[in-house]
């Protein structure tokens, strides 16, 4: 699972009794309490974040791997979108913004008075050169944008005029919600930006990267910040972890008074250890059975729809991620997150999720026979398949063994391979498995993840690597609802193609969501006020969440 | 002089066979360091991160094989290792230099301890076989080493960091200080590696009592030891220069294997007390395919072994003349 353990059985073995000695010695832990330093000088903000590396202290906001540790604390975004309340946009950088020209451009009014951290001012020129850096610099693009933007050019003293090759509405969450304005009079210094480590890094956000060693990396709050009256933590620590039982005894001796981890029996181990010791998972995306529509037997749809009957998602949910992801629908619409989006159509077409004998009747009905070894078998063939997922996972395995045996309640035979990481990986991407348990990314709504899983040039061959639609789904018709979306700014319109494409998962079955990817988030809510939670959802708690969580960072308060 | 030009032949051709080995067989396994970049970003990165990230790592530059081995040849040669693909393209000798300090540190100054220990503590309990000493500390060290590292780490771990609080729960040193020559700093780096390296030690030293102690068993019945008894030298003489010196021979090429690898690091301990060290970076690197960083750690260890057998073949040859040549 995302945030688990990362090195299999070592690990999982190592968590075990971590948590039995935690457990057994619930009484006598003595917590060392960072909010214990008085009042004079606030205590700094521990985080706890496994990421299983020692820091390599480079700030680059474009590399993928650094963006968690500068986008949204040190260099921010024009918008910030809100994925976890119906993509709703604050405007940030950007005072305002206009589609216009049938959404094929899109007009930014950049704010005034915003300075970089040297006092320098923040500028529309200064957005314009950002789009233009990744333009040149193709491995700057992690979002793609310039494979939909045809030009971005400065308009006038506040103004920034971009310019799409098609209408690419949702394309907005990426330009204007994920990439990171840097600074023109530095980074026009900069010699090779794609591998220059920017050790110090200079944004306009709320927090400057104060101090960095291999074990830490320390923020303190930028006293300048054009927010006023935000970012009240003053200092904020985040510890290199290897592993994720090293992370939690941080979280549950009471260091850290917040963190993103996953925690096997969270209750005991955790939320008994301290008062306001809590946690929120919140949906954001599904994780899905792919199953390979290239080969037999699974491009027959009955044996899709059998799979996806034949499994009690809620019993995999308790077994195997201890019922922190909940049980997912066919209809791929994440719940409570995207609940506005559900179509009632569609669930009242997909009927009951887990139903054995509706599972059964669709392969008798599809020609299958029950053979004497109690499977399912067409000409002589048993229906056998194997599910590939992350051995380095242990909650993921244990939820294919669950799924294993609930398929073969309705005869049919799966085996699980959970393989290594990277061989699971390049086998996903290659199109090389019958059935594979992954993730996609997902996005601010629920249109994201549908055209991950479901854009046909998502895809590729087998063989040939596909960053996503694994299954290799193909439907002129579903690409033509995709591409009509990325044209529309009108919500009737976009629920309608959402209702449509939920319909084609209900009836084509192209992936099988099978439990509910959720943010992981615990926090003490006695130490710090100002996290978001049900019925404020301002920001997703992630930290590893971009721009995410820079954003509840400067949302939080101590508690005197 | 002819043994050390065979010797340093059998090390050069040993290096250049590793040297090899190390790039062919990771160019083996499936996928590329962009593929394997995507999967520890556990889903929170856009899938069309992908191409920026092979583009950054050079992946799919269409250069055969031979050429790519050609290259890294020169390159190694010429102690240019490249940039660590899984390290946010970092030199990879300023990612090793994060680790490998901390690595000598810990697992080298235990690995010499438990060596003299567990030695000294083998020979004294052969030489008074059924004494208090003997009766005791072996058999207490060889089950102790019996038990699965993790386990006694996070039994220390309970009793002396969660329960006792004597020491830190984990880290190197407190992990929001920088790291400084002061005494304060290298008072908290030892304070920190009490922990680790006592459970280090306690693992370790049974296997280096018990084989002292079964060599030293063998050689105190030879007749050049009753010899020396019969001469009436002092006891602690034939311990240490007729006995001891000959029983730590065979110990002796252990000890430099093991001096070795403690350039690969200590894992598990890592592990457990969230130190720093190579051992979790060899791992993570093989695990990201990040080729340049997981080649030189395994050069490092291969040139490590190698120095270390090769030095131990000499020191074998100075304490025991007969292994210098067959004649």
């Amino acid at each position: 699972m995302r945030g688990t353990l990362r090195a299999g059985l070592v690990g999982s073995a190592l968590a075990l009794v971590a948590s039995t000695f935690v457990m057994i010695s619930s009484g006598t832990v003595v917590l060392a309490t960072s909010s214990a330093a008085g009042a004079s000088t606030q205590a700094p903000l521990n985080l706890a974040n496994e990421q299983g590396l020692l820091w390599p202290c480079t700030f680059n906001p474009f590399n993928p791997s650094d963006a968690a540790y500068s986008v949204g604390v040190t260099y921010e975004t024009l918008d910030f979108v809100d994925a976890l309340n119906n993509a709703k946009v604050t405007p940030w950088l950007a005072s305002s913004y206009a589609w216009s020209n049938s959404n094929k451009t899109l007009t930014f009014t950049i704010r005034s008075g915003v300075k970089w951290t040297d006092g320098t001012p923040l500028t529309a020129a200064d957005v314009a050169y950002t789009f233009n850096l990744i333009k040149k610099n193709a491995a700057l693009d992690v979002n793609a944008v310039w494979t939909v933007l045809s030009s971005v050019k400065q308009s006038g003293a506040n103004k920034v005029v971009f310019t799409f090759k098609t209408a690419a509405v949702p394309f907005f969450y990426y330009v204007a919600g994920q990439t990171p304005i840097v600074p023109e009079h530095i980074w026009s210094k900069i010699k090779n930006p794609v591998t220059d480590p920017v050790k110090n890094p200079l944004g306009s956000g709320g927090y400057i990267m104060s101090k960095c060693t291999s074990e830490n990396i320390q923020w303190t709050a930028n006293p300048h910040y054009w927010q006023p009256g935000l970012g009240a933590v003053k200092v904020v620590n985040m510890p290199a972890f290897l592993s994720n039982n090293t992370c939690n005894e941080y979280l549950a001796t009471g260091k850290s008074a917040w963190g993103s981890q996953f925690i096997p029996n969270i209750k005991s181990y955790y939320v008994a250890k301290k008062p306001g010791n809590s946690y929120w998972f919140a949906p954001v995306a599904n994780v899905v059975l792919f199953p390979n529509l290239k080969v037999a037997p699974l491009n027959d749809v009955a044996v899709r729809k059998a799979i996806s009957y034949g499994i009690n998602r809620a019993q995999v949910s308790k077994i195997g991620e201890y019922g922190y992801e909940p049980p997912a629908t066919q209809t791929g619409i994440v719940t409570p997150t995207f609940s506005s989006w559900s179509s009632s159509v569609a669930s009242t077409a997909a009927g009951t999720s887990y139903n054995p004998s509706k599972a059964k009747s669709i392969l008798t009905a599809d020609g299958y026979k029950m053979d004497s070894s109690g499977y399912f078998a067409k000409g002589g063939k048993e229906l056998a398949l194997t599910i590939i997922t992350n051995g380095g996972y242990s909650d993921w395995v244990a939820a294919m063994q669950v799924v294993s045996q609930e398929l073969k309640r309705v005869g049919i035979k799966a085996s699980v391979d959970g393989v290594a990481a990277t061989n699971f990986y390049s086998d996903v991407y290659a199109g090389k498995f019958q059935l594979a348990y992954n993730a996609e990314a997902g996005g601010p709504a629920p249109f994201y993840e549908m055209r991950q899983w479901l854009y046909s040039k998502n895809s590729a061959p087998i063989g040939t690597a596909a960053s996503s639609n694994w299954e290799r789904f193909s439907s002129p018709a579903v690409d033509a609802l995709l591409n009509q979306y990325t044209a529309t700014t009108s919500s009737a319109t976009q629920h309608s193609i959402i209702n449509q494409l939920q319909m084609v998962m209900v009836n084509q079955v192209p992936v099988i969501p099978l439990l509910e990817e959720v943010d992981w988030f615990q926090y003490n809510s006695k130490q710090y006020t100002g996290f978001p939670g049900p019925g404020n959802e301002y920001a997703q708690p992630g930290l590893y969440n971009i721009p995410d969580w820079g954003v509840v960072l400067l949302h939080l308060k101590p508690v005197k | 002089m002819r043994f050390l030009v065979r010797r340093l032949g059998f090390l050069l051709v040993a290096l250049w066979a590793a040297l090899t080995v190390n790039f062919f067989i990771p160019r083996l396994m499936p996928g590329n360091p962009a593929e394997a970049m995507m999967a520890t970003f556990r889903g929170h990165v856009n899938p069309a991160a992908m191409h920026a990230l092979e583009v950054a790592f050079g992946v799919n530059t269409h250069e055969s094989l031979p050429r790519q081995y050609i290259a890294y040849v020169g390159n190694t040669l010429t102690g240019h290792l490249g940039n660590s693909t899984s390290y946010s393209l970092l030199p990879v000798s300023t990612v090793i230099m994060k680790a490998l300090p901390w690595s000598l540190g810990l697992v080298g100054i235990t690995t010499i301890l438990g060596f003299v220990l567990g030695t000294t503590i083998g020979a004294i309990s052969a030489w008074r076989r059924g004494g208090a000493l003997d009766s005791v500390l072996p058999p207490v060290f060889i089950v102790i080493s019996a038990f699965p590292y993790f386990w006694i780490g996070l039994l220390a771990v309970w009793l002396f960091a969660l329960t006792l609080n004597w020491f830190p729960l984990q880290f190197g040193y407190t992990e929001t200080t920088v790291p400084a020559l002061t005494w304060g700093f290298v008072g908290d780096v030892l304070d920190h590696a009490v922990l680790p390296a006592m459970t280090i030690l306690i693992t370790a030293i049974g296997g280096w009592i018990l084989t002292m102690r079964n060599n030293m068993i063998t050689v105190v019945a030879e007749d050049y030891v009753k010899m020396a008894r019969a001469k009436g030298l002092k006891p602690r003489r034939i311990l240490w220069q007729y006995a001891g010196r000959n029983a730590l021979l065979p110990n002796l090429t252990g000890f430099a294997i093991s001096l070795g690898f403690v350039i690969s690091g200590a894992i598990l301990v890592e592990y457990v007390f969230n130190y720093p060290g190579v051992g979790f970076m060899l791992l993570q690197s093989v695990q990201d395919q990040d080729y340049p960083l997981m080649q030189s750690l395994f050069l490092l260890i291969t040139v490590a072994v190698l120095m270390a057998i090769f030095l131990s073949d000499i020191a074998t040859a100075i304490l025991d003349p007969r292994t210098r040549s067959s004649s």
